[in-house]
């Protein structure tokens, strides 16, 4: 009873110390420390407030507690185990197999390791997500506790719409130019004749198209066209002629739309 | 066309579904849209090289809409008397156009460039994802007016 009562002593002194580092998350922390206390008591010493200032040897969790600084170079830690882990996007901890709460710093291409560029590897994207939805997925989880079974609903769902992303050409050209900061989504009308006849043209003649015959040879000068406008886009990115990029893009929706008006025809 | 009957196949199933989620937003079609889509007015083409007749060719790239307005013009009068829409895109946005195309027959071209899309959303209760496509058309009535004009000074230049 005693020790108990010193223990809550000295942890309500660390959260004390702990609201100049998180101020929100503070009383979330003392819980999860109390809880794990009764656990495992064998690891009570590192909760001595003498034995150590620093609070990385401390077990709570999340990188807010990283030494001051908020950016991806800080290795983040398991908030189960402690373990800590370099990689940039951590959402499972190897050692404890624990689910790890999303980081919205992570963007898409670090989750599948990839490079922050247009061009990847579709099949070993596959290989990868499926390896994630291996380890995230909630039907895994039944029975760990509620905010683990939270976690691994979050990470499983950004790990989909990653992989959505980047899978298709379109939205992982729109992607890559929303990380460099240029939002193409805008709700701009346009009035480029030149485009908009051939687009009105294309799509009069898929209305128009009655057997699938027709319908499949439109599709592939369609695709033929996407695959055009696709390396455009790579070479205008590339460049930094962001502009032109927008166009490519805006060619690709166009196009993308076309083939789904097929699609539903065939 | 083909596209229309899909389309009206999916407005059909949003408007006849029921909604037994209280807490859900249940989001459908207003009425005045499902009509434009399952009785369209003015759907069509004039020719474009009629010297009466003013195209106005307007996209959404966003969402890869295209949205061509035709208006025929009374020389003498400087009045709209005819209208014709072709529009590849949403209902909503089929809808914005069907309801320009009423809207400006029988309007002075001064008239009609005052026509602003917020009314065309509000007879239609777009919801707020969907003003961009009374938007597109508020811009296909202006771009008619302008190409019907610039037609109109070239034939009195030539």
């Amino acid at each position: 009873m005693n020790r108990a009562r010193k223990l809550v002593a000295s942890i309500s002194t660390l959260s004390t110390r702990r609201r100049t580092y998180s101020p929100s998350s503070s009383t979330f922390r003392t819980i999860s420390i109390i809880n794990s206390q009764t656990h495992h008591s064998s690891r009570r010493e590192s909760f001595q407030p003498s034995s150590s200032a620093k609070p990385l040897c401390l077990r709570f969790s999340g990188r807010e507690f990283s030494s001051g600084s908020s950016d991806t170079t800080s290795s983040s830690v398991c908030w189960n185990c402690g373990s800590s882990s370099e990689k940039a996007a951590f959402l499972f901890c190897d050692s404890c197999r624990s689910i790890q709460p999303i980081d919205d710093s992570v963007d898409y291409f670090q989750i599948f390791d990839l490079e922050k560029k247009y061009e990847l590897d579709a099949g070993s994207l596959e290989g990868k997500y499926k390896d994630w939805q291996k380890k995230l997925h909630p039907d895994l989880v039944h029975n760990k506790s509620q905010k683990e079974r939270d976690y691994a609903a979050d990470q499983s769902a950004k790990v989909t719409e990653a992989y959505r992303t980047l899978t298709k050409r379109l939205s992982r050209a729109m992607y890559i130019m929303k990380l460099n900061g240029k939002n193409v989504n805008e709700e701009e009308t346009i009035t480029d004749p030149t485009l908009l006849m051939e687009i009105m043209e294309l799509r009069e003649t898929i209305s128009e198209a009655n057997d699938s015959k027709e319908l499949d040879q439109i599709r592939s000068q369609v695709q033929e066209k996407l695959k055009q406008w696709s390396d455009s886009f790579v070479e205008a990115f590339e460049s930094h002629r962001f502009d032109e990029a927008v166009k490519c893009i805006q060619r690709m929706t166009y196009y993308e739309r076309a083939c789904e008006e097929i699609v539903k025809k065939l | 066309m083909m596209i229309r009957q899909a389309a009206k196949k999916a407005l059909g199933i949003t408007s006849r579904q029921s909604t037994p989620c209280s807490v859900g937003i249940f989001r459908s079609y207003h009425e005045n849209v499902i009509d434009h889509y399952d009785n369209p007015r003015n759907v069509g083409s004039f020719d474009k090289n009629d010297p009466t007749v003013g195209t106005g060719l307007v996209g959404a790239p966003a969402c890869g809409d295209v949205m061509k307005l035709q208006i025929k013009v009374d020389e003498k009068t400087g009045q709209i008397v005819d209208a014709r829409f072709k529009t590849f895109g949403c209902g909503s946005a089929i809808a914005s156009s069907s309801v320009a195309t009423e809207w400006v027959k029988g309007k002075a071209m001064e008239e009609v460039l005052t026509i602003k899309n917020t009314e065309i959303a509000k007879h239609l209760s777009l919801p707020p994802v969907k003003l961009h496509c009374s938007m597109l058309a508020e811009d296909a009535i202006k771009a008619a007016v302008k190409d019907y004009k610039e037609k109109r000074v070239k034939t009195n230049g030539a």
